[in-house]
């Protein structure tokens, strides 16, 4: 679904990403850890095209992505993006947030946007916040719309960067309980978190960046109790 | 209270002439802003773009408006280019201070523009919008809202500046003001009176920008 082949990234002299392979089977949940600057976010950036590669591929859905032929409008509306800042669209409710893209990009017509963007709200479980401004929302109700928000445009995979580490702990919950239901509905995902919880009880594959490399690839069980590399225990020591 | 007596007395004979040229400093002022919005709009997104010859162009534009007397650029068009083009008075003014705003105008769009969160743009690109979409839908509607405050300033000063134009003997409140201090030996009265009259039509501005700023603040 999504796969990146010996990555490479720079910015200026510091080279962030050394080579990295990873390779995302559809309904795949995968959850990136590491320590900050491990380069984790960075590859999901690149993932969605937000930076550019120095070397290396990145396939969408089978076809890789050349950024000088390919439009990269059309790929970025495949590759869902959530924020760690939600950056939700502060000059619209909460329902025009959801519709924008899909009327805007796919040419939805309104009505068949509405009942989609309803739908989705109900999904993540704010229906009743339709007509509200996001400076009205609590941290974890702004990051389930931009969940929703992303979810409109039916993307194939759905890449997270770190959702839930600008909330409150008491806030966190709701936006991992709507994370794990995509999961469970079978969304292909890349998820960048802390919450080691999450990447015991969702993920299927927890992998483990360390100054730009993957050191580290395993199912959950195997990563935690029994981490082949050094480093990988110390984190999750950290962590836990 | 001798010169207040004075100067209802110099209102009272002068006002329907005054109400003339108030409605003559209006009309310059209007079409001055219409310009200089559209000019100032289009300058800010070539400055902004990513193509070094329309940043250029926008700089160059810039650069000598802002470096030269607003005097020097309305007696320029008036009549440094009657081989090229004459124009009337009330057009060579309002043209004038149309560039001149233009310029002011384009840096206040910069700045709101640039000044919005990386994080919209990132958003809304990952939706799969266009450059163009995400500015036209996304930015702009937010750096607009940002521009009001710094836009008012700028308006203000356009209808202040718009006196300038009786350099070119366009009959607004300045060039009547003018004209009646001389021939009724009353300056002090005269410019009294017309002083007030750009402070009213400046409070009435400052007023319904403020509505329309009320306005496109629902989202607060």
């Amino acid at each position: 679904m999504l796969k990146g082949t010996n990555i490479h990234k720079s910015f200026g002299d510091l080279e962030v990403l050394k080579g990295i392979d990873l390779e995302v089977a559809p309904s795949e949940v995968v959850v990136l850890v590491g320590v900050s600057g491990s380069g984790k976010s960075t590859l999901l950036r690149c993932f969605n095209f937000l930076e550019r590669i120095n070397k290396g591929t990145i396939e969408v859905d089978g076809q890789v992505v050349d950024p000088k032929k390919h439009k990269l409008s059309k790929i970025r509306a495949e590759v869902g993006m959530v924020f760690q800042h939600f950056n939700l669209f502060p000059h619209m409710t909460v329902l025009e947030n959801v519709i924008e893209a899909p009327m805007i990009v796919k040419k939805m017509k309104k009505e068949d946007a509405v009942v989609l963007a309803k739908g989705l709200l109900e999904k993540v479980g704010l229906a009743d916040k339709a007509d509200v401004y996001p400076s009205k929302l609590s941290g974890g109700q702004k990051q389930r719309v931009a969940i929703a928000r992303s979810l409109a445009m039916e993307p194939k995979v759905l890449l997270f960067d770190e959702p839930t580490s600008a909330l409150d702990p008491e806030l966190v919950g709701e936006v991992l309980s709507v994370m794990q239901q995509l999961a469970q509905e079978g969304m292909t995902m890349v998820v960048v978190t802390h919450e080691m919880k999450f990447a015991r009880e969702v993920a299927d594959r927890v992998i483990m960046l360390d100054e730009g490399r993957i050191i580290e690839s395993a199912d959950p069980v195997t990563f935690f109790e029994n981490p082949s590399h050094e480093r990988t225990k110390q984190f999750i020591q950290l962590v836990d | 209270m001798e010169l207040l007596n004075t100067v209802f007395e110099v209102f009272m004979r002068t006002y329907p002439g005054f109400l003339e040229a108030a409605l003559m400093t209006l009309k310059i002022t209007a079409v001055a802003l219409v310009l200089g919005t559209i000019l100032g709009l289009v300058f800010a997104l070539m400055k902004i773009s990513r193509s070094k010859i329309l940043q250029t162009i926008a700089n160059v534009y810039i650069t000598i408006i802002r470096g030269t007397p607003l005097i020097v650029q309305i007696m320029f068009l008036y009549f440094g280019i009657t081989e090229l083009i004459t124009l009337s008075g009330f057009w060579a003014g309002a043209i004038a201070l149309g560039i001149h705003n233009g310029a002011y105008i384009a840096e206040i769009f910069r700045g709101a523009i640039q000044g919005i969160d990386r994080g919209q743009r990132e958003a809304s690109s990952s939706l799969g919008m266009t450059r163009a979409q995400s500015m036209r839908r996304i930015i702009f509607p937010q750096a607009l809202k940002r521009s009001i405050p710094p836009l008012g300033n700028q308006f203000i000063i356009t209808l202040k500046d718009s006196s300038l134009v009786y350099i070119i003997s366009v009959q607004e409140l300045f060039a009547l003001a003018n004209r009646e201090a001389a021939q009724s030996y009353q300056p002090l009265e005269t410019f009294l009176v017309v002083g007030v009259y750009y402070l009213i039509l400046v409070m009435i501005f400052t007023y319904l920008l403020k509505l329309y700023e009320n306005k496109l603040n629902v989202d607060k």
